[in-house]
């Protein structure tokens, strides 16, 4: 197990390295999927894409029942390849935040000021059927208990095969077999067995991935994962995070992880905010914010994490105590 | 199929396939089993008690061949050739093998073949019945399908307000009512009467309109109501979301998702809905002066035919069981989540 | 509970109904202004100021007979309903208790009765044992149960599994304490619903019943008896079913409308009722939301 501060240098390694790479992968991104191949279903974005996908800038969301505000100002960048973290506690805005971007938020619930663009286009312009456009295809989310946000009554490869044969206009047997490979691609070990399963014969870490290969199915810029592996154990926990990091690195796809536990957020991300009540209380690149956290908030947070961490057990048998772990 | 099959070898594909096939076939064998066991416990309970009628109410062919001044003598001569002072259980069973049979035995008044009595009006009802019943979800479920597309807008209120309406009104009042309409006052229909389709489709539909009309409302409000409550339901699941969010447009994610699992217990309700018309039958065949099923039930009962009411009351019980495990099926077809406790 | 009601237009107006309704059945006989069984030659006219409904067709003032049906009328459905209570409530309950072989027959016979073509049933059961009031209601109350049978059921089931009676009982709540504080709370709302219900059915299953001419003796007045006397001059007199019609109607609707009511004021459904209610009246003379999605 590390630390919280080793996580977020790993973080910056992984930044650091995939900085240079997408020169070395000159396939402009989500043209012509027929002519993608196995091996490699996606391709990356070029790095001169410096705009952003997605811009929130200033967001508040009210409640209409209560004629309350519920989240007071959420600004954030994305570029592609690039991960913004939100962390805080429940009923701290952030799921909401993540769900005024998909442009679904609950019943009663409205954006009463600030703005979200999703490459480039503000999102209240949009009519219905823009939306439907644009979701799937450029911004997509998975969420945390994955089964209930798959039909219980159809087998998820056809669910699959389903966003690929609207999305991208694939005949119905291409679709499937682009399904199977998307199964793959979520390293699925029998993608066959698993096209054919209904929800309840699939573990919650199997849904998870078949959820992501569903949300990245018509090779969506961004994907927000909302507490994507909250309800997963922890090594099942561990290999989603993974595979995010690596669809994030081989398709160039933006990422939003929104979390309640900093791990999470550190371990993937290249922003921080932390979010507390609906406020933005702190924001900055990863290691910043763990290593020079300015708000008492976030100080809290890193310090339960180092208090009630596996850490402080394996202690003794490293090196390191914990004292100069934090 | 298996063209396609690229990384997995064809003999495993194939393999998958044929698995899917079997679990099919199996689920399937699986929703018949399961029905005929909760079926056949409900007709032996309901043949027993049905049964058991006679018994209870103390009547007897020796009152109503010899008259109320009868010898004792002449009753007990007159039971025995009904074989009625044999044990209870031994009258059950022969009767029952005989029901089995499709034997409903000999009307007391008359001493006619019952089951021949019944299959005469029959026709009749089931010509009503299934038009009822047609009426009843065509509109039941375009009422319901609005409502819940257009959930807390005005129309979702009209038809709310118009099904209320509706489900208030029971079938003799319909039935009233429409006489009172489209017979009487328009004179666009025949008032009562009935001509078999064989004399041509014209009057026969013309014959069974109102009374299929006034059965179906009670179908109609029913499945409307249910409809819309399990399809907005429906709409709140997160897989609704999920398919928002991947993109799909609102009319597929309520083809396809929505109404794939809002329409089960529409269909259920029809199957429990389905007893209450064979039962309101009696009332519209009444209004109407049909002499289907229904009327037969009533006249047999009014005059102690014991037997013909018991031959009645089987055949409805077929007919409802009958009902119910065809939509079992088709529920099983279409939500296969279903039969395994999802 | 019954304040909660109250506080809905829809329970107002459902209470109030079958309030009036309940008065009519109470006094209605003793209001009516003429012997509703006393004939004469005045027959099947049209509505005055002797006769406010008219005369049906052997003189009989139809204004009285009305009143005077409507005790039979409305307490046959009382009856129905309180019948079908006792006889399916109860055993709901203890079939969560009394082992799997009283489980297993009830549910049975629970299912048995639901299969029933009830009408049919009820029209040859009651003929056959006796045409009478009490036989007659008896024996719908009977073949109605299972849906108190149900309910009651499936309360219980959920409140004796879940975890917080679990939790109560760890934590050395008496069983006297549970029932009161979180069994009764969850079975007394759906038996409520239940027989709220029940009382429109029951009023459709009585009326259709004394429409046929089961359950009363002929010369005594009853709506849906009123009704049947009507069909046969509807020629002469095309609007005489309408006063009863709407009598049954109206009081079915009220059952029905009381029934909503309970089930809208109880549980997390009301909450969610009350909320959407809110947020429309918060919403009036505001700008449009940003779009909410395609849903």
């Amino acid at each position: 197990m590390t630390t919280l501060s080793e996580l977020s240098d790993n973080a910056a390694a992984g930044t650091a390295q995939r900085a240079g790479e997408p020169d070395t992968e000159p396939d402009s991104p989500g043209t012509e999927p027929g002519t993608e191949t196995a091996d490699e279903p996606r391709t990356a974005v070029p790095a001169a894409a410096a705009a952003p996908v997605l811009a929130v800038r200033g967001v508040h969301i009210s409640d209409q029942v209560t004629d309350r505000e519920i989240v007071h100002g959420v600004s954030f960048e994305l570029t592609p390849g690039k991960t913004v973290g939100i962390v805080g506690e429940s009923g701290s805005g952030k799921t909401l935040t993540c769900r005024a971007t998909l442009g679904i938020l609950p019943p009663h619930f409205e954006v009463s000021a600030g703005s979200i663009e999703i490459a480039g286009t503000d999102i209240a312009t949009l009519t219905p059927q823009q939306w439907t456009a644009l979701r799937g295809a450029t911004i997509s989310a998975v969420f945390q208990d994955p089964a209930s946000y798959l039909n219980p009554s159809i087998r998820v490869g056809a669910q699959i095969a389903e966003v690929i044969r609207v999305k991208k206009g694939l005949k119905r047997r291409e679709a499937r077999h682009r399904a199977v490979e998307l199964l793959q691609a979520v390293q699925l070990r029998d993608p066959e067995l698993v096209y054919g399963q209904y929800t309840h014969e699939l573990s919650g870490g199997m849904l998870q991935r078949v959820l992501i290969a569903a949300a990245i199915a018509a090779d969506p810029q961004i994907l927000i994962a909302d507490e994507a592996t909250t309800a997963l154990d922890v090594t099942v926990q561990a290999e989603i995070l993974d595979l995010l990091a690596e669809l994030r690195q081989q398709a160039g796809l933006a990422l939003v992880v929104v979390s309640h536990d900093l791990a999470v957020v550190a371990q993937l991300c290249d922003e921080v905010l932390v979010m507390r009540e609906g406020e933005v209380v702190e924001q900055g690149t990863t290691s910043e914010v763990l290593h020079h956290p300015r708000h008492e908030y976030t100080r809290l947070l890193i310090a339960e994490h180092d208090q009630y961490g596996l850490e402080k057990f394996l202690a003794p048998l490293t090196p390191l105590t914990p004292q100069e772990t934090s | 199929m298996t063209t396609t099959a690229e990384q997995a070898p064809p003999a495993r594909r194939r393999g998958v396939v044929g698995t899917r096939v079997r679990h099919t076939l199996g689920r399937l064998l699986v929703t018949l089993a399961r029905s005929v066991a909760i079926f056949v416990p409900v007709f032996l309970v309901a043949t027993f008690v049905t049964f058991a009628l006679r018994s209870m109410s103390g009547l007897s062919p020796a009152r109503i061949q010899l008259g109320e001044e009868a010898t004792p003598e002449a009753i007990a001569r007159v039971e025995a050739q009904w074989g009625l002072d044999r044990p209870f259980l031994v009258q059950y069973w022969d009767w029952f093998t005989g029901v089995l049979h499709g034997q409903l035995g000999t009307s007391w008044t008359n001493g006619a073949d019952i089951s021949t009595l019944i299959g005469l009006g029959l026709g009749v009802s089931l010509s009503v019945a299934t038009f009822a019943l047609i009426i009843g979800v065509v509109l039941g479920f375009t009422l319901g399908t609005l409502a819940a597309l257009k959930r807390t807008t005005w129309i979702d209120r009209a038809i709310t307000g118009f099904v209320t309406l509706i489900s208030v009104m029971p079938a003799f009042v319909v039935g009233i009512v429409l006489v009172a309409v489209f017979a009487v006052g328009l004179h666009l229909f025949p008032s009562a009467g009935y001509i078999p389709a064989e004399q041509g489709f014209g009057p026969w539909l013309a014959h069974i309109t109102l009374p299929a009309l006034a059965l179906s409302f009670d179908v109609v409000a029913d499945v409307a109501r249910q409809l819309r409550g399990s399809l907005v339901a429906a709409f709140r699941e997160n897989y609704v979301t999920g398919a928002v969010v991947r993109g799909l447009s609102p009319r597929r994610i309520f083809l396809g998702h929505v109404l794939r699992n809002g329409i089960g217990p529409a269909l259920a309700t029809l199957g429990l809905k389905f007893p209450a018309l064979v039962g309101a039958s009696v009332v519209t065949e009444w209004i109407f002066g049909l002499q289907g099923f229904g009327r037969f039930a009533n006249d047999s009962a009014q005059a102690g035919d014991v037997p013909a009411v018991q031959g009645v009351l089987v055949v409805s019980i077929v007919l409802v069981v009958l009902f119910n495990l065809i939509v079992n099926l088709v529920l099983a077809r279409v939500t296969p989540a279903s039969q395994r406790g999802v | 509970m019954v304040r909660r009601v109250l506080t809905l237009t829809s329970g107002r107006i459902a209470v109030v109904i079958l309030a009036a309704i309940a008065l009519l059945a109470v006094f209605g006989p003793l209001l009516a202004p003429q012997n509703p069984l006393a004939t004469s030659d005045n027959t099947l006219a049209a509505a005055s100021g002797s006769h406010w409904l008219g005369t049906d067709y052997l003189g009989r003032d139809t204004f009285s007979r009305l009143l005077d049906g409507s005790r039979v009328s409305v307490l046959g459905s009382l009856e129905v309903a309180l019948m079908a209570l006792v006889v399916g409530a109860i055993p709901g309950i203890l079939s969560v208790y009394l082992g799997r072989t009283f489980e297993w027959l009830t549910l049975r016979l629970a299912d048995t009765l639901v299969a029933l073509p009830f009408l049919l049933f009820a029209v040859a059961v009651i003929a056959l044992l006796g045409n009478g009031i009490t036989q007659a209601m008896l024996v719908t109350g009977a073949l109605v149960s299972p849906l108190f049978y149900r309910v009651a059921r499936a309360a219980t089931l959920a409140v004796a599994r879940s975890p917080y009676v679990e939790a109560a009982l760890i934590a050395g709540a008496s069983t006297g304490w549970i029932v009161r504080r979180h069994v009764w709370v969850k079975v007394l709302p759906p038996i409520a619903v239940a027989l709220a219900q029940t009382i429109g059915v029951g009023f459709i299953i009585v009326s259709s019943l004394t429409f046929l001419g089961i359950g009363v003796q002929p010369p005594a007045p009853t709506w849906g008896g009123l009704l049947a006397s009507d069909l046969g001059y509807l020629s002469y007199q095309p609007w005489a079913p309408l006063a009863p019609a709407v009598l049954i109607m109206i009081t079915v609707w009220a059952g029905n409308l009381l029934a909503d009511a309970i089930r809208d004021v109880s549980g997390e459904a009301g909450r969610a009722f009350v909320n959407t209610r809110k947020a429309r009246a918060n919403r009036l003379g505001k700008p449009d939301p940003v779009s909410t999605g395609g849903a």
